[in-house]
């Protein structure tokens, strides 16, 4: 079934784009050419470029370390997360009370914020994860406006006002609070973010997914316990968002609840979605897309919303798998 | 107020939005029942359908005044306008994607959702809109019930909507198809049910459902506005939910009971209105965590 | 068939997003200072470029809009009586969509494209994280709406508020509270950083005034039911009740009160201020108070700029618009006293003003940069539009 579909995509423009990109980069010698290639150029970027240039693309890289953090709970395991930025908020919430309020370093406050997130993690998941998969969703949603209201109408954590004046990071005796510290910062995070997807996506947990997600009866008669191996996914995701939620407060010196909205769970599940869940660089393309187009489309003001979701809208009916998927396809189950 | 005045005003404050969520949340219910999807552009209907009121109301003033005649016919009109929306909403973006993974249908869902938040936000450039009628406010008593004719009649116009509604699941045909296109679609295919057919009959019926809420709410708090629709949806959800999602009745019922729970629950000490939505989410995890099934949902074996 | 039909359709797609991506990456350039070369004008000596922070999409983008329009007409103005020290002022606008992390981005673009300063400010938590970045980049920033007491301990002394502060404005409602001899009140915000601000300003100086604060609450947005907190309100039975946050739902708030037969004083914050409340509060809004910023429609002074304004755009200027045109001749004054475009000197001459006279009165700072007098005034609904009440 999944291969008919992959097949009849091979007649679309995009089916052979796509059908292209998994020639040339199943490939190693290619593949690695163009990374080294798209690194160097990176690398280089920030010493000939604008401070919004430089600003836009730390927004990125911090965008695709989100965004693959989601996709090992949407792309991986295939569970629907709608309260995503939630889980952004406690790990940026952590830092700033840590940070601001009891004056720790920054880099001690990380695995206070992933402890935080894995019991986040744990409380949603283990009850919820052993029913049908929309109920996480509507969990997940629910979710995300508790935490915001709470931190919201919380002493400590600044109610609307949010924190301020939470502390730079310091690295090697550097204070890192220029612009270009933050793009090399987020896109060292986002290449180990990178490394760690390929690594999971491989392992035997990775596969112990693609096997739950394609058929789940048939896992679970094989022996593996899916409850349980969906709660990995949703901690270990819970946890990318919680470290990158870190660094974003980091980043701002000063947070508040409207950063962690509703809409911002939805763009990085769009994002997930749209590149192609599962496939890693399919991923990062589509955190390219929603974090590239509504910044450059700035001019055309309140109209590339509506562009943007008219594209969505079309891109979704003539290729549900997303621009650049995993090849084996998506199970149709959630 | 003695504390007797403030639980009689707040249980009818609780019936009364209350039943404003379930009319909403029937919508949710009977989306999910039949094609098994969250229908995220639900609450934007909802929204949507306030403003075509507000915009018929604009029409019909000059003939027929904007009193309870004329919100009479703006409603009627509006819920056939927005149902047929939803129609076209459901043969454009849905029904391609019925076959699809489940996560793009939600993905459209979203899509369709933005785009008509979008293009009202645009079209209002963000601002509040008074919903202007020639009703007045006198209040009277009932009891120690303080009481205005609007919200009498608002009241006695979604309790008159639901029972309709049930009528037309419970008696007809079409009713008949619905349930059992819910239960299991292929066998209705095979037995020569137009499944298309009743999933565009559901979907009118929502979203007129969804409409009649939206006007309603104009009529009693006076303003409408394009995000209006987000809050009330997360609510009617949770409605859905509690009552059991896919049943109807549950629907109503989630929606009444969740109303209430709202009303009494900012009453209890510490619990402010601050927290009322916080009060409210907490609350739908218990119940998943505890009665996944909602109260009038049977037990199903089949996971998904 | 069908393929044929969908590949174009996702061939189409393909070159849309694109073109959203590249097409629209090159027009920001922005002018440069010296530009000698094509139509530049004779009597100019160079451009210089103002940047303007405001949310002109979003939420909010009625205000920031308005904001930008006055801020327009007035380098218009200035323009046409010959620039600031012979330079052609040019504008480019910065848009915070009244969303902290988006106001990061814009003010990387302002400083990106090196203004000179930049004028702006309207949400309060939008232009928080703001100003340690104009402050590293050493660009002045004159804020012309934004009031929360938290943007003074951010400050790093680049930005100067010519609206009066939240604790101004709390004194300004303590005072027409107690002319009304009103002894308790109830405070509602909606949350917002600028709206808790003010309630909790409002508290602290009512209560130190020696009256109570009886029922406190809060009000989300998206929210179209009060019930609760009315139903709370009607129970502790205050004097009056103050409202610190936008007009949206503080009319909602006004009806549902009347409508329930509260039938104490109603008073709202500066965010309510907007003309829109009146609309939608309808025959409710009647008899409300609102704490206003200098709206310009009661300024002797500003009666040249509204019909500027009415001239060159097609609606009334709103609450901040004459606080922006301020802003702006503010920071050009500035400019001709420090006799450069060098930031520092700006600055210093910033907070050296001394009875620089705006069309919404005189503006000098504080130590802390912020206004050194209180602009508010008590405006009162009546007949579905604001009047002076004082």
């Amino acid at each position: 079934m999944a291969e008919i579909k992959n097949n009849s995509q091979k007649n679309t423009p995009v089916g052979m784009i796509v059908e292209q990109l998994y020639l040339f980069f199943d490939n190693k010698v290619p593949r690695y050419l163009v990374m080294s290639a798209m690194t160097a150029f990176l690398i280089y970027l920030p010493l000939s470029s604008s401070r919004f240039t430089q600003e836009i693309m730390a927004n990125l890289f911090f965008y695709v370390v989100v965004c693959l953090g989601l996709n090992i709970i949407v792309g991986f395991a295939g569970l629907l997360h709608l309260g995503y930025a939630a889980f952004f908020a406690v790990g940026a919430y952590t830092t700033g009370i840590l940070s601001s309020v009891y004056g720790v370093n920054f880099w001690l406050t990380l695995p206070f914020s992933i402890i935080a997130a894995v019991i986040a993690g744990l409380a949603i998941g283990a009850p919820t994860l052993r029913l049908r998969g929309d109920y996480l969703a509507i969990v997940t949603l629910g979710f995300g406006e508790i935490i915001r209201l709470t931190v919201r109408n919380l002493e400590i954590t600044g109610g609307a006002i949010g924190l301020i004046g939470i502390q730079r990071p310091v690295l090697f005796g550097v204070v890192l609070n220029q612009i270009t510290h933050f793009y090399y910062l987020f896109f060292i995070l986002a290449i180990i973010a990178i490394f760690v997807s390929y690594r999971l996506h491989d392992s035997r947990l990775g596969r112990a997914w693609e096997y739950i997600r394609e058929d789940e009866d048939a896992a679970s008669a094989m022996g593996i316990n899916v409850v349980s191996t969906r709660l990995y996914a949703f901690i270990i995701g819970s946890a990318f968002g919680a470290l990158a939620g870190s660094l974003y407060a980091a980043k701002m010196t000063a947070i508040s609840p409207e950063s962690f909205m509703f809409i911002h769970s939805v763009m990085i599940l769009l994002a997930v979605v749209l590149g192609g869940m599962g496939k890693i660089p399919g991923v990062i393309l589509g955190a390219v897309i929603v974090t590239l187009i509504p910044e450059l489309s700035r001019d055309i003001g309140q109209f590339r919303l509506i562009i943007f979701a008219v594209l969505l809208l079309i891109l979704m009916l003539y290729r549900p798998q997303g621009i650049w998927p995993e090849r084996q396809g998506i199970s149709t189950k959630l | 107020m003695t504390s007797w005045e403030i639980f009689l005003q707040q249980l009818f404050n609780g019936l009364l939005v209350g039943s404003f969520y379930g009319l909403v949340a029937i919508g949710y219910s009977m989306v999910y029942g039949i094609i098994k999807l969250l229908n995220f552009a639900h609450a934007d209907i909802y929204m949507c359908g306030a403003f075509s009121g507000l915009i018929i109301l604009g029409f019909l003033n000059p003939y027929v005044g904007n009193e309870w005649l004329g919100i009479i016919i703006a409603l009627l009109l509006s819920m056939v306008l927005v149902g047929l929306l939803g129609v076209v909403i459901q043969r454009v973006a849905y029904r391609p994607m019925l076959k699809a993974p489940r996560l793009s249908i939600l993905i459209t869902a979203l899509a369709v959702s933005m785009i008509l938040y979008n293009t009202v936000l645009l079209m209002t450039q963000g601002q509040y809109k008074p919903f202007t009628t020639g009703l007045t406010h006198e209040s009277f008593y009932i009891g120690a019930l303080r009481m205005t004719e609007t919200r009498m009649v608002l009241l006695l116009a979604a309790l008159v909507l639901m029972f309709l509604l049930h009528m037309f699941i419970t008696r007809t045909m079409y009713g008949k198809a619905m349930r059992a296109i819910a239960l299991d679609r292929d066998t209705c295919q095979l037995m020569g049910v137009n499944v298309y057919m009743i999933i565009a009959i559901t979907f009118f019926v929502g979203s007129a459902l969804a409409a009649a809420a939206g006007i309603m709410a104009g009529v009693y708090y006076g303003t409408v506005h394009f995000f209006m629709g987000f809050l009330i949806g997360l609510k009617a959800f949770t409605a859905a939910v509690i009552g059991g999602i896919g049943i109807i009745p549950g629907a109503m019922l989630g929606g009444l009971l969740l109303g209430l729970l709202e009303a009494f629950g900012t009453q209890i000490p510490f619990i402010g209105s601050s927290w009322r939505d916080v009060f409210t989410f907490v609350f739908l995890i218990l119940f998943l965590i505890f009665k996944p099934n909602g109260l009038l949902g049977r037990i199903e074996s089949e996971r998904m | 068939m069908f393929k044929l039909k969908s590949s174009w359709i996702l061939m189409l797609v393909l070159v849309l997003f694109a073109f959203s991506l590249f097409g629209c990456g090159g027009d920001s350039a922005g002018p440069v200072d010296e530009t000698p070369d094509g139509e530049a004008e004779g009597e100019f000596e160079g451009q210089v470029l103002f940047g303007i922070m405001v949310p002109v999409t979003g939420s909010e983008a009625a205000d920031g809009i308005d904001m930008e329009n006055a801020g327009l007409l007035a380098v218009e103005e200035i323009n046409a009586a010959g620039g600031v020290l012979g330079y052609e002022i040019v504008t480019t606008t910065g848009d915070d969509e009244c969303d902290p992390s988006k106001a990061t981005a814009a003010a990387s673009k302002l400083i990106s494209e090196e203004v000179v300063a930049v004028i702006g400010g309207y949400c309060s938590g939008a232009t928080l994280p703001t100003l340690a970045l104009y402050g590293d980049a050493g660009i002045p920033f004159v804020i012309a709406a934004a009031n929360a007491t938290s943007l003074i301990d951010e400050n790093p002394g680049w930005a100067f508020m010519i609206n009066s502060t939240g604790d101004a404005q709390a004194a300004k409602a303590v005072e027409w509270f107690e002319s009304l001899d009103v002894d308790t009140i109830a405070l509602v915000d909606d949350g917002s950083a600028f709206s808790v601000d003010l309630k909790d300003q409002s508290k602290m100086q009512w209560e130190a005034a020696g009256h109570s604060v009886v029922a406190e609450d809060r009000v989300e947005t998206g929210t179209q039911d009060f019930s609760a907190v009315v139903t709370n309100i009607m129970a502790a039975n205050p004097d009056a009740v103050y409202w610190t946050a936008y007009q949206g739902l503080g009319a909602l708030l006004i009806r549902q009160l009347r409508q329930d037969g509260y039938e104490g004083v109603i008073m709202v914050g500066d965010g309510s201020s907007a003309p829109e409340l009146l609309d939608l509060a309808q025959a409710e809004g009647e008899g409300v108070y609102c704490t206003a910023p200098p709206v310009v429609d009661f300024l002797p002074a500003a009666q040249n700029f509204i019909s500027g304004y009415n001239d060159s755009y097609p609606r009334e200027p709103g609450a901040y618009a004459g606080l922006m045109y301020d802003a702006t001749y503010l920071l050009v004054d500035a400019i001709e006293r420090a006799g450069s475009f060098d930031g520092e000197a700006i600055k210093d001459a910033l907070a050296a003003t001394d009875g620089f006279e705006g069309i919404t009165g005189p503006v000098g700072f504080t130590p802390q940069n912020t206004l050194n007098r209180s602009n508010f005034v008590i405006l009162v609904g009546e007949d579905g539009r604001w009047a002076l009440a004082e």
